[in-house]
């Protein structure tokens, strides 16, 4: 069947805004697939909200919308560019919702567009669980006992059914939302509820337990005539009861017989073909009983997913591509392998090493949240590590999740960190081994499969084996590099210097092989430039060096650092190609488009660490590698690198350190006569106290050097400031000392993204936060260009910019931020690095910044450039950031927003004027407008007087207002009508009683102190609880009342990306 | 004393000796992941050092259930690392116990490459005190191995008649010449027959056709067919007068005996993942493997058609006609290890090639 004729126009649906349970794997399968379709002469057309991506770069696709991706504004796209077809497989299930909704409005149909890859019985099949156990049973696949849960009631009778404890799976919704596993009815009662309203049918599976069995995934593939094969399979480290995303898995699978194996991959094969998956990828999840075998499905999704990301790493099949391909009708026996260019895709990846993937997590950034792991997915990021065995590829993840360059440092043991599976059970394993407890005692409790405790076991005894020899003899130091540790700890081990032990190797000759993923273990012949390192004897695959500059990726996804810095290192490696360089791509983030094997010339998938990329950089003599891409792992590497003499492209070291260290970027705004808030360093309380005397509150405190606002607090009393060196105590010292500054109360904030050449600057943008100061950036919604800045302002902000870009020397990218008080402007902080917000500001401005950085980068001069084309105050539109938040998942936190960053993900709105732009970022940062009901109130006394007009609006559009009772009873006093109620300390019913019983229908609540904080941390949990707007900032209630009124217009337009500015 | 690999062409790979006494082979590799046991106990592995591509073997320990034969027939085995805890050593243990070489520690990715490279050539597994003795070594073990009777299907064949009933009364009565038999193309067979009559591969006609057979089933089997006496001469007497259905071994026997050629592949199909177009069952499927030879199309005669071709490289990896009624599959659609897919295959056989069996 070669491709269909009919298909000519596709519209392709991405997964919007970076969450929990959908992250930028989804941009890695949605470009990849977009890329494949363009190649075959399709028109492809691209809807995603999510600026950050690379999906959304105007040549990506044919046209690309930011859009919201809600029913309406597809309705609009799809009448504007009338697209044959859509493919809903690629955007996770966003995307799969997506399309089943415009199903049953009957849009497809009344616009004659076809769904390819999966039809609505498809997507039902699979995701309504009660019909996915039907197919089940008719295929005779067992599954763990369970009942569809729709009230209550029944809930408590199924719960005696079944006994506890019991899994609970809402249904449609991803990342095991709003699941987990009760074991007690208290527990269970609670979840329940939040269950039943987190899935939008209202429906729970809830569950026998099967925790503690060994849990398996397949990724499979099938095309249209029937063919079949599993791309991968993977094995969970963690027995079931850890949500998959949660898991350290590993693959292919290590543990099953060839015999259990097969049985497995033919019952996926059944399953799929019974749920009517024609064509695409798909993963199947599988659990078998530790000792009987006895084989259970826990879930199938029609679609690629996250672990499709990570199989594609893993073994070099590009599953999205080729899903794309087999959607418009080709067969895998009709595509080529891309990797060995003379097999055909119809095959199962041989894989003669193994691959480990772990999550990262940021439980830290959540103060409160319980550092538990169930089966709702709560990890932020991942890492794979690759290696020609287990241990090998496991120390190597271990290394690239950036904790420790020890990869597996000693810590404090708990026990119970090891029997209740958390973020950090893998360092209390290796912990416990240290202190000599039994495998027998640590599989009890743990439920791990023995052949994995004793990888951890073995690597533990070899720690102590370094640690007693005499001396670090080559057979030893080799053997320990074979079981992937890191220089660093064997340095630790052997109470020397990391420097101590590369010395020692150079000695000794042990260097890394490099070896070539290859899909097939070496059967055929092939020349894809994908490599790994190794210890393992293997004479290296020769490669084609041609002095190549060596991008630095971002590493694992964090909040802070995400998919932004791997659009950054996507368009530098593109502009450095058309630049005539050769680029090597070093990243260890299995999510990303930077570790697809066909964006860079070179991918080595290995740890970002000095160590690992020491050895890159060692056999590939590059021209020079570049930093200032990845977000700050490449920044806080780069010091290293240059010291062992390679060349650092862009700006110097010295530059960089003018920015991070802030008593020198103090010293030279002061030099370049910029405001600066006051500032202050301390090592202790003490220091700290006498400072603040001079500076006066609020201030805002801080360890050095950070990102994304680690540990960031905004203090008003001395109270305050004992609490804050409490907490923070163990990150703060005389040579690390906390930086104190003054708080520019009610500041308005900008950042500014700008690019310096040799003899030219460029400034791309001037985002304008719409929270005041106080909020993080990357928390802040935004807006470009600025709305309330005088032109005078906006002036003077560029100017200072350009003039401290030029003071510190700055090559390439710069960050700024600044604030705005009383029409004087203030420099805060100034990042020597692409940002966070710089994919926003390139597709707000249509100036492609990144590629401007690199040819900073690479002397290009201002006579080379049209920089006169690229004016961001030429830009039409008006576009804003919104932000999306993890709250949900950490039941236990606060959704306030404050110095340090919380978000996840963002969004963009796009449109002709404020209030539409500012409208579809809130719609895409999953926000309802309620057309009618109680607005509730809770304000402090600062934000009275300027909210008044806010209040009065909402009434006078017809919605009820109601406040506690000193807010109640300012606005009754102003003669507004306002039904009073108690705070949660004046006793019930209170408030937070009123929110939860559904009658309000969203919150405006301002609070700031810690002590207000507390107090109203209800009223915000119960918005979270219940999805409702809850905004805690004024500038962002004012910002939501302008959305909400353009939303009760009804009106707006959609409108495709413009290309970028020619450069 | 080191762990060696040397290869009859000189080079030599260091290892970690983990068992067994020295032995020689031809050595070649296989990508499966798993069904290391399935592998070493299938008779066509006769005379072989397998190396695994898949680094980490030993994993799941040893079972008796998945055994294809009733002894290991593999010369060597090499992984890259081999599961030894203190928890399980099963899988060395066993090899080591029937005297096989387990080495591991082998640079195996780079013998692979080699082997690719330069064909599958003879080799030996040996413990010595440096490269020079190794050498040594080899080399007689080579020259001892070599030396032997070349028809390696009459070596790894049984030598009585079986007779096992079947588990559909109403299924064929089926012969099988077995070339060194995998366990589960018997099992396949008794699901769907009355009775099979195993013989010898030496088999004359005339006692092949005492036993009244409504089908002959030709198994696996290691070694060159054209080196195997007397059954090519067997099998061409009863093509017509049989449905025959050849497997692997039996396929490039029925290769021969319709007259057609058989060479050596540079370096052979081993592994459980290999794509193969089936225009008998209208299907692309993955397939399992091991065979070293293969058919050469271009001699059949014209009403033997190449029904199953080789995605990878374009071999022929199954023939077919109607009129002689006769069906050759060079990989193994009884699998164990291995997908089942071509499982449809025995289907074939025993619904459309025999039909409804004689009274």
């Amino acid at each position: 069947m070669p491709k269909r004729q009919d298909v000519k126009k596709v519209l392709i649906i991405g997964a919007g805004p970076i969450v929990i349970g959908q992250a930028c794997e989804f941009d890695y399968s949605g470009t990849q697939a977009c890329k494949a379709l363009m190649k075959e002469g399709l028109e492809v057309i691209l809807v995603n909200s999510n600026p950050a991506t690379i999906m959304t770069d105007p040549e990506i696709a044919t046209r690309v919308y930011v859009e919201p991706l809600r029913a309406p504004f597809l309705e609009k796209i799809i009448e504007k560019e009338k697209p044959d077809s859509i493919i809903p497989t690629l955007g996770g299930q966003t995307a799969l919702n997506l399309a089943l909704e415009l199903h049953e409005l009957g849009i497809l149909k009344k616009h004659n567009v076809r769904l390819l890859g999966a039809d609505p019985a498809v997507i039902r099949a699979a995701e309504d669980r009660e019909k996915f156990r039907d197919i089940l049973d008719e295929v005779g696949a067992k599954y763990p006992k369970s009942e569809m849960v729709r009230t209550f009631e029944q809930g408590l009778k199924v719960a005696d059914q079944l006994g506890f404890p019991l899994i609970l799976r809402p249904n449609y919704t991803l990342g095991g939302g709003g699941g987990g596993v009760a074991y007690t009815l208290d527990e269970y009662k609670r979840m329940i509820v939040a269950g039943l309203g987190e899935s939008p049918t209202s429906e729970v599976l809830v569950e026998e337990s099967i925790l503690g069995w060994k849990e398996f995934e397949l990724e499979v593939m099938r095309d249209g005539s029937g063919t079949f094969v599993v791309v991968c399979s993977i094995e969970n480290f963690d027995p079931c009861g850890v949500h998959t995303g949660d898991s350290i898995t590993v693959a292919p699978q290590q543990t099953l017989s060839d015999a259990e194996y097969q049985a497995m991959r033919d019952e996926a094969c059944k399953i799929l073909n019974k749920v009517g998956v024609q064509t695409g990828g798909a993963n199947i999840q599988f659990a078998t009983h530790p000792v009987t075998g006895e084989r259970v499905v826990i879930e199938m999704n029609p679609r690629v997913s996250r672990s499709s990301a990570l199989a594609s790493k893993a073994t070099g099949f590009p599953i999205a591509k080729l899903a794309a391909l087999l959607a418009i009708g080709y067969r895998l026996d009709e595509i080529q392998n891309d990797i060995t260019k003379v097999t055909p895709s119809c095959y199962e990846p041989a894989l003669d090493y193994v691959v480990t993937k772990i999550p990262r997590f940021a439980f830290e950034k959540f103060a409160g949240s319980k550092d538990f792991l169930t089966t709702q997915m709560k990890s932020v990021g991942e890492v794979m590590g690759i290696g020609r065995t287990l241990q090998e590829s496991f120390m190597k993840a271990l290394n690239s999740l950036e904790g420790s360059s020890e990869g597996i440092p000693d810590i404090n043991f708990q026990v119970d960190r090891i029997s209740y599976p958390n973020s950090q059970r893998i360092y209390h394993l290796f912990q416990a081994f240290r202190h000599g407890l039994p495998l027998k005692q640590i599989q009890d409790w743990t439920q791990i499969t023995p052949y994995f405790l004793e990888q951890v076991e073995d690597l533990v005894r070899f720690e102590g084996e370094i640690a007693k020899a005499k001396e670090l003899s080559r057979e030893l130091l080799l053997k320990a590099k074979r079981k992937g540790f890191s220089d660093a700890r064997l340095a630790k081990l052997r109470k020397t210097t990391a420097d101590a032990i590369l010395k020692l190797r150079e000695t000794h000759q042990i260097l890394p092989h490099f070896l070539q993923v290859d899909t097939c273990a070496g059967e055929f012949a092939s020349s894809t430039p994908y490599f790994y390192s190794s210890y393992w004897p293997q004479a290296g695959t020769p490669i084609d060096f041609r002095a190549p500059a060596v991008v630095i990726g971002s590493g694992p996804n964090r909040i802070g650092q995400g998919i932004e810095f791997d659009y950054s290192c996507v368009r530098g490696v593109k502009a450095l190609q058309k630049m005539g360089r050769q680029v090597v791509m070093v990243n260890s983030n299995p999510e990303t488009v930077s570790t697809d094997y066909d964006t860079s010339d070179i991918l080595f998938f290995e740890p970002l660490t000095f160590e690992h990329l020491n050895e890159i950089m060692r056999l590939a003599k590059p021209s020079g590698f570049i930093a200032q891409l990845g977000g700050q792992t490449p920044i806080n590497l780069a010091p290293s690198l240059v010291k062992a003499g390679w060349n650092l492209l862009g700006s110097s070291l010295e530059a960089i350190d003018l920015a991070e260290d802030r008593g020198r970027f103090s010293q030279i705004c002061r030099e370049l006569e910029f405001h600066i808030p006051q500032s202050a360093m301390a090592g202790d309380l003490e220091t700290a106290l006498g400072v603040v005397q001079s500076i006066g509150y609020p201030v805002i405190c801080r360890p050095s050097y950070v990102i994304g606002g680690r540990r960031m607090e905004v203090i008003e009393s001395e109270p305050e400031l004992r609490s804050y060196f409490d907490r923070h105590g163990e990150a703060i010292s005389p040579d690390k000392p906390c930086l104190i500054d003054q708080f520019l109360e009610g500041a308005l904030e900008v950042d500014v993204d700008l690019v310096r050449g040799e003899d030219w600057a460029l400034v791309g943008g001037i985002v304008e936060h719409i929270e005041a100061a106080g909020v993080h950036s990357g928390d802040s919604m935004g807006v470009l260009p600025p709305q309330r800045l005088k032109d005078e302002t906006c002036s003077r902000i560029e100017e200072m910019s350009l003039k401290l870009a030029h003071r510190m020397k700055v090559i390439g990218h710069l960050n700024l931020q600044l604030a705005v008080k009383n029409d004087e402007v203030f420099m805060l902080e100034a990042n020597p690095r692409s940002s966070r917000s710089v994919p926003f500001v390139v597709k707000a401005a249509g100036i492609p910044l990144i590629d401007l950085g690199i040819k900073a980068m690479l002397g290009v001069r201002a006579k080379d450039l049209n920089l006169a084309a690229c004016n961001w105050r030429d830009t039409k539109q008006v576009s804003v950031k919104g932000v999306v938040f993890p709250f949900k998942k950490f039941s236990e936190a606060d959704s306030i927003l404050g110095p340090e960053m919380k978000s996840t993900g963002e969004s963009m709105g796009r449109g002709d004027d404020y209030a539409e732009a500012l409208m579809k970022a809130l719609l895409s940062s999953h926000v309802q407008f309620p057309q009618k009901g109680e607005v509730f109130f809770s304000l402090r006394d600062k934000d009275k007087d300027s909210m008044l007009p806010l209040v009065k609006e909402l009434k006078a559009m017809g919605y009820q207002i109601s406040a506690t009772t000193g807010t109640a009873q300012y606005l009754n006093d102003k003669g507004v009508e306002v039904l009073s109620l108690r705070k949660v300390h004046e006793g019930r019913p209170h408030c937070v009683d009123r929110i939860r019983s559904g009658e309000v229908a969203f919150v405006i609540n301002t609070t700031r102190g810690k002590q207000s904080v507390e107090a109203s941390f209800d009223i915000r949990r119960a918005c979270i609880d219940l999805s409702l707007p809850c905004l805690t900032e004024s500038d962002a209630a004012e910002a939501f009342l302008i959305a909400l009124r353009r939303s009760r217009t009804g009106r707006f337009e959609v409108a495709n990306l413009p290309q970028m500015k020619p450069h | 004393m080191n762990a060696y690999l040397v290869l009859e062409t000189g080079e030599i790979y260091a290892g970690a000796w983990m068992g067994g006494q020295d032995r020689a082979g031809e050595v070649v590799f296989n990508t499966s992941h798993s069904g290391y046991e399935e592998i070493a106990t299938d008779p066509s592995y006769m005379g072989q050092i397998v190396v695994m591509t898949s680094p980490m073997m030993g994993n799941y320990g040893v079972d008796n259930q998945v055994w294809e034969s009733r002894q290991f027939w593999i010369e060597g085995f090499i992984a890259l690392q081999i599961q030894q805890s203190g928890r399980d050593q099963s899988w060395i243990k066993r090899l080591a116990d029937f005297g096989i070489p387990v080495v591991s520690e082998i640079d195996t990715r780079n013998l692979v490459l080699r082997l690719r490279g330069g064909g599958t050539p003879w080799g030996a597994l040996v413990q010595a005190g440096s490269e020079a003795e190794a050498k040594q070594k080899a080399q007689s073990l080579i020259d001892a191995k070599k030396g032997g009777d070349k028809d390696w299907v009459w070596a790894a064949s049984r030598r009585a008649v079986e007779v096992r009933p079947g588990q559909d009364a109403k299924g064929p009565r089926i012969a099988v010449l077995d070339f060194g038999a995998k366990e589960n193309i018997y099992r396949e067979l008794t699901a769907r027959a009355r009775e099979l009559h195993i013989f010898p591969s030496r088999t004359s006609v005339s006692e092949i056709l005492a036993s009244k057979p409504d089908a002959l089933m030709l198994t696996n089997g290691p070694g060159d067919p054209a080196d195997v006496q007397v059954a090519t001469g067997t099998v061409r007497e009863l093509i017509g007068q049989l449905p025959v259905f050849g497997i692997c071994m039996g396929h490039q026997i029925l290769g021969l005996a319709l007259g057609a050629k058989t060479y050596k592949l540079k370096f052979g199909h081993r592994g459980s993942n290999h794509p193969i177009r089936d225009e008998l069952l209208g299907q692309i499927y993955m397939t399992s493997q091991n065979h070293g030879y293969a058919v050469d199309a271009k001699t059949l005669p014209a009403d033997v058609k190449v029904t199953q071709t080789n995605l990878n490289d374009q071999t022929c990896a199954g023939i077919y006609s109607e009129s002689r009624n006769c069906l050759g599959i060079q990989y193994h659609p009884e699998s164990h290890p291995g997908p089942h897919e071509a499982t449809g295959l025995f289907d074939f056989f025993v619904k459309k090639m025999i039909g409804a069996p004689k009274k």
